[in-house]
């Protein structure tokens, strides 16, 4: 067993985000979009990180791969709070 | 030999076209300058409502897509999430119940069989709807699916049928040679093609401004909240009248009371996460989120379901739906230009008619007759 989880939020294995790199995903968002590592509650903070040199490794490092953009909330808000004048 | 046909844009309209077109038999090359589904197909929500749809070509085209839609798990063997799960429009003032009267007996009359209900059977339909509601529409006929699958789904059904797939590569213009498009250039090769599909949503306009065309698509940006994962209780699409207002609203070149163009169209993903629009502004290409739309938006949402005060929202997205001056795509030929087609400019319909786009597409460029009259998409209504 030499998988593991990368992806805590959404449950996603390194065998899937290989998968995913391997049918073209050149990007966080790419493998994020594909196999939803990244699209949990935590948005990718943990995981980030780690798919991204994932891709560099792939890439032989030449640049960086794209990231996934930050957007609000920067963390979970309760939606009564960010209606509250 | 056979017939060889470039896509440009991997949307889901670019990647629907490709896929067909395989089917028809053609050599295709789908060429796409990030990846699929990068742009607005990865940046919208799930619901295919085909209540949303004006009457008349568009409705009937969703209607053609629908049925697309229910074979379509089978013919790509890929889980896309597809569901039939009835969609309403809720109303919250008598204004809107005299506009909603007005549409449903139109649709009604177009042989759509949308009910109006009332606030009270809207919550007994789907439990936590807001009794302030005074109505609602519903139809068993709407539907949802997962537009990122469908996406991938579509362009891989096209690899294994033989189209060549080039991610990571712009389309710097079209090569042409006596009014006739040969091919694209990109920024490594020259691609000659018997024929060119453009369909690059929001970004087609550019491809055509050097040749003298004016494609009248325009971005007009719409915002998206994501919540948490929550148990499953959305059991249908369900959108605002407000919505519908400012969907129908055509309004590019006014002054309008509510720039930001907010109405509710909420659904719950396959995870449990909530999507929970929407605005329709035009901003240009800009994709920043605006706080004060967000917040119109979850006031949207607290209004309809009084429940929701108490989820968490984990991200805000903005997408660049293609509108179009009259609302409907544009599908076919370039007026004075041979062997490039358009496909392009379904603003927030393009999820509904990917299949049945990409279907007319690929029957127009290799000159089967796709039975249904497409004149009234071309690009020559404007």
């Amino acid at each position: 067993m030499d998988d593991m989880i990368i992806c805590r939020c959404e449950g996603v294995y390194l065998s899937d985000i290989l998968k995913a790199i391997e049918e073209g995903a050149s990007s966080v968002p790419g493998i994020k979009k594909r196999v939803r590592a990244g699209m949990g509650y935590c948005q990718g903070r943990v995981c980030q990180p780690v798919i991204r040199d994932m891709l560099e490794s792939k890439t032989g490092g030449e640049k960086m791969p794209p990231q996934q953009r930050a957007q609000t909330p920067v963390r979970p808000v309760l939606l009564d709070d960010m209606i509250r004048r | 030999m056979s017939y060889k046909v470039v896509v440009a844009g991997g949307g889901l309209i670019g990647a629907s076209t490709a896929y067909y077109l395989t089917k028809s038999g053609a050599e295709v090359t789908l060429i796409e300058s990030k990846d699929i589904a990068s742009g607005t197909s990865g940046a919208c929500d799930r619901a295919i409502m085909l209540q949303s749809k004006k009457p008349g070509p568009t409705l009937d085209l969703a209607i053609e897509s629908i049925a697309l839609y229910k074979e379509l798990e089978a013919e790509l063997e890929t889980e896309l999430e597809y569901r039939k799960s009835g969609g309403m429009i809720i109303i919250e003032t008598p204004e809107e119940m005299a506009a909603m009267e007005h549409m449903v007996e139109r649709q009604q009359k177009a042989g759509i069989d949308v009910k109006l209900i009332t606030g009270k059977e809207a919550q007994e339909r789907q439990p936590g709807l807001s009794k302030d509601l005074i109505g609602s529409t519903w139809w068993e006929e709407d539907a949802e699916v997962n537009p990122l699958k469908v996406s991938f789904a579509m362009a891989n059904a096209a690899k294994s049928r033989g189209a060549k797939i080039k991610l990571g590569t712009p389309v710097k213009r079209l090569l042409t040679e006596n009014n006739r498009v040969i091919g694209v250039e990109t920024p490594t090769e020259k691609i000659y093609a018997d024929a060119v599909v453009v369909a690059m949503g929001v970004w087609t306009p550019k491809l055509f401004e050097p040749f003298g065309v004016d494609v009248p698509i325009i971005p007009r940006q719409g915002h998206i909240l994501v919540s948490e994962r929550m148990p499953s209780f959305l059991h249908t699409g369900i959108l605002s009248a407000a919505y519908i207002a400012n969907k129908l609203k055509r309004n590019h070149q006014s002054e309008d009371p509510d720039p930001f163009g907010v109405g509710l169209a909420i659904g719950q993903t396959h995870s449990g996460s909530l999507l929970i629009g929407g605005s329709r502004q035009f901003t240009g290409y800009n994709t920043e989120t605006n706080p004060e739309v967000i917040r119109k938006i979850g006031e949207a949402a607290v209004r309809a379901f009084p429940l929701l005060a108490k989820a968490r929202i984990i991200r805000a997205f903005t997408g660049l739906r293609p509108y179009t001056p009259d609302g409907m795509p544009i599908l076919g030929p370039v007026e004075g230009m041979d062997g490039v087609y358009i496909a392009a400019g379904h603003e927030g319909d393009g999820v509904a008619l990917a299949p049945i786009s990409g279907k007319i597409m690929a029957h127009m460029v290799c000159g089967e007759n796709s039975g249904m009259d497409i004149n009234t998409f071309s690009l020559s209504r404007f």
